[in-house]
């Protein structure tokens, strides 16, 4: 879709400005469907944007507020303090929570993808009270994201916490019971709830995915002798592989900017985010509207979005001949 | 699978029905290994909001403890109304999230239109602006929206913060972009003849597209309103910063508040997040057919 729309507006380039007056004529009616579109993106999202790149060179913060883009300029400081100024609170919770967010990020989009195809494949089989267990697994996706934050908080806690207590005292899985919401478990009592949200919506994106694959092809491979493994590598994958890029990125992109589920289970909830239990973008939040250092915070919102540049390029490289889609 | 049955049974039958059944009972073995994988990932999914329904219908000391208690109450719930203004912020949470559904559809269908059914200088442009959007955090426009929200307020004089308009502004704006994306994916899935037969049957190109293609397309439009409506009933950060008066408060805000200025009571919050995970579990329930096949169909089509 993306390459056609590409062709086709080069194509136009290519002719004379009088074809170009001319097309841009034929289609007002279009321009006209796009305008409130348009205008919403502009102020909401682009001109923001800018501003905000704009205020990571400035020294804006609750002294300087009213003055907003005529704040003091000061270059590269609130860089500096965000990434190398080793005084800097800001700089230890920034690399803190960039490590989380990367830990973060990683576990939970393998997991949501991993669990969820298995999910799929699990439920696309004949079996008694399908619907049933297909609606029960769904059940996570209708919690909204802020009252996971709050249940999982309460189920992490280390004396009467119902996993602790399942653990340990039923199932003596764990020799003592951990502390969750304090200290390096933290990073897991936020990633266990986040995968547990997530994994309803990548199965039926899986689901969605394993139903549209023929089952010829199952048939073939079964003539020819291959086993489940072999159908699952050779079969499956290859041809889930333009849903499974599509979620990678969906997946990554919104992890990085995961923010409810954290900011409820440690921002006034059960514990306090400590090294393990933060994450990026609560940080800045915390640097923006708590410290009111707006300066550093819109710096630290600018490094990241600079990450997440890297990141969708490296992904269109490894992806690329799976966007073609018709 | 009959054929190759009976060529079998010809050819060696001893040797084929063993075979077989070998096969039957790997398959057997193999279906209980996953039944009871699945048996463990319902126990997984459901154990957490068991825990939440059970807590909502219990005392304090019987959550903190993860205690089974015996009679359940039901006291919880009014006694959550009671205590903090939960209606007030169901009701603001309601107009927010109705009211950017509906502006948000209108914006989003024509658009997605335009993008699916004309190509035209600048469409291929506008096509990338809109993914760009979804690769910018929230936080980015958040801080300078903020900012010159309170601008607004000092210069022209209209209340920007605090107000429910200037939220649903907002996320209006917020959720057009990944809306655009999956209705232009239905309206081009339509043919597009079916707007020429309508043109030349006497209709202009906006009532083509009023009469003809927009009823078509309602099924992506109902699952395009789902999502939109499901994301601003979760959208907690730019809540948090733009309401800071208890009056405006939505739900996130308002529980979070909840939870920091006053004892925690854990049974009420427990309630509170049965409560409002209800309006939820209807909407997403009574439409879920529709809403899988319409963001299954928008996803595959990219």
């Amino acid at each position: 879709m993306d390459i056609q729309l590409k062709k086709s507006s080069i194509g136009v380039k290519k002719k004379s400005t009088g074809d170009l007056l001319y097309s841009i004529k034929q289609n007002l009616f279009a321009y006209a469907l796009l305008l409130p579109a348009f205008l919403g993106m502009l102020f909401i999202h682009f001109i923001p944007m800018i501003n905000g790149i704009r205020i990571s060179f400035l020294n804006l913060n609750m002294k300087t507020m009213k003055q907003f883009l005529n704040a003091p300029f000061v270059g590269l400081q609130n860089y500096y303090e965000v990434l190398f100024n080793k005084e800097s609170l800001i700089r230890t919770g920034f690399w803190n929570a960039l490590r989380n967010t990367g830990i973060y990020t990683v576990v939970v989009t393998l997991c949501t993808l991993g669990f969820g195809l298995i999910m799929a494949m699990l439920v696309n089989r004949e079996f008694k009270g399908k619907g049933l267990v297909r609606t029960a697994l769904l059940m996570p996706w209708v919690v909204p994201s802020y009252v996971v934050g709050i249940v999982w908080g309460f189920l992490w806690f280390q004396d009467s916490g119902l996993i602790n207590v399942i653990f340990h005292d039923i199932l003596h899985i764990f020799p003592t019971k951990p502390f969750w919401l304090v200290g390096r478990n933290q990073i897991w009592a936020i990633i266990i709830p986040t995968i547990w949200r997530g994994l309803p919506m990548s199965m039926i994106l899986m689901l969605a995915g394993l139903q549209s694959i023929s089952p010829d092809y199952y048939e073939a491979a079964e003539i020819d002798g291959a086993n489940g493994w072999q159908q699952f590598w050779n079969i499956t994958l290859p041809l889930l592989k333009p849903i499974l890029s599509i979620n990678i990125m969906f997946s990554l992109i919104n992890n990085i900017y995961s923010y409810n589920i954290v900011s409820m289970m440690f921002g006034n909830g059960a514990g306090i985010p400590g090294d393990w239990g933060d994450l990026l973008m609560t940080n800045i939040h915390r640097n923006s509207f708590q410290l009111w250092q707006f300066g550093p915070g819109a710096a630290a919102m600018v490094i990241v979005m600079f990450f997440v540049l890297i990141i969708v390029a490296l992904w269109y490289l490894f992806f690329k001949e799976d966007l073609v889609i018709k | 699978m009959m054929g190759r049955d009976g060529y079998n049974s010809q050819k060696s039958k001893g040797k084929s029905v063993g075979y077989f059944a070998s096969i039957k009972r790997r398959k057997k073995i193999k279906d209980t290994i996953a039944n009871i994988v699945l048996v463990f990932l319902v126990i997984f999914a459901l154990g957490p909001i068991l825990f939440m329904v059970y807590g909502s219908l219990v005392s304090h000391d019987a959550v903190a403890q993860a205690k089974l208690t015996w009679p359940v109450r039901f006291s919880n719930y009014v006694e959550v109304f009671q205590k903090l203004p939960f209606g007030t912020y169901f009701r603001n949470s309601l107009i927010i999230c109705f009211s950017v559904m509906v502006i948000a559809l209108v914006i989003a269908t024509l658009a997605g239109y335009a993008l699916a059914r004309y190509k035209f200088p600048g469409s291929g442009v506008f096509g990338i602006l809109v993914l760009s959007t979804q690769m910018l955090p929230g936080m980015m426009f958040l801080l300078p929206l903020y900012l010159q929200f309170i601008r607004i307020q000092e210069r022209i004089g209209i209340q920007m913060t605090n107000t429910l308009h200037g939220i649903i502004i907002i996320y209006a704006a917020f959720y057009v972009p990944f809306s655009i994306w999956i209705i232009r994916g239905f309206f081009a899935s339509i043919p597009g003849e079916l707007e020429e037969a309508a043109r030349i049957d006497g209709c202009n190109k906006f009532t083509a597209f009023l009469r003809v293609m927009l009823p078509l397309a309602v099924p992506g439009i109902v699952a395009t309103a789902i999502y939109i409506f499901l994301m601003a009933w979760d959208e907690l950060l730019f809540a948090q910063v733009l309401l800071q008066k208890g009056d405006v408060f939505t739900i996130p805000v308002g529980i979070r508040a909840f939870i920091a200025h006053t004892l925690a009571r854990y049974d009420l919050l427990m309630a509170a997040g049965s409560v409002v995970t209800i309006p939820v579990l209807i909407m997403f329930f009574s439409m879920q057919k529709k809403f899988i096949s319409g963001m299954t169909a928008g996803a595959v089509k990219g």
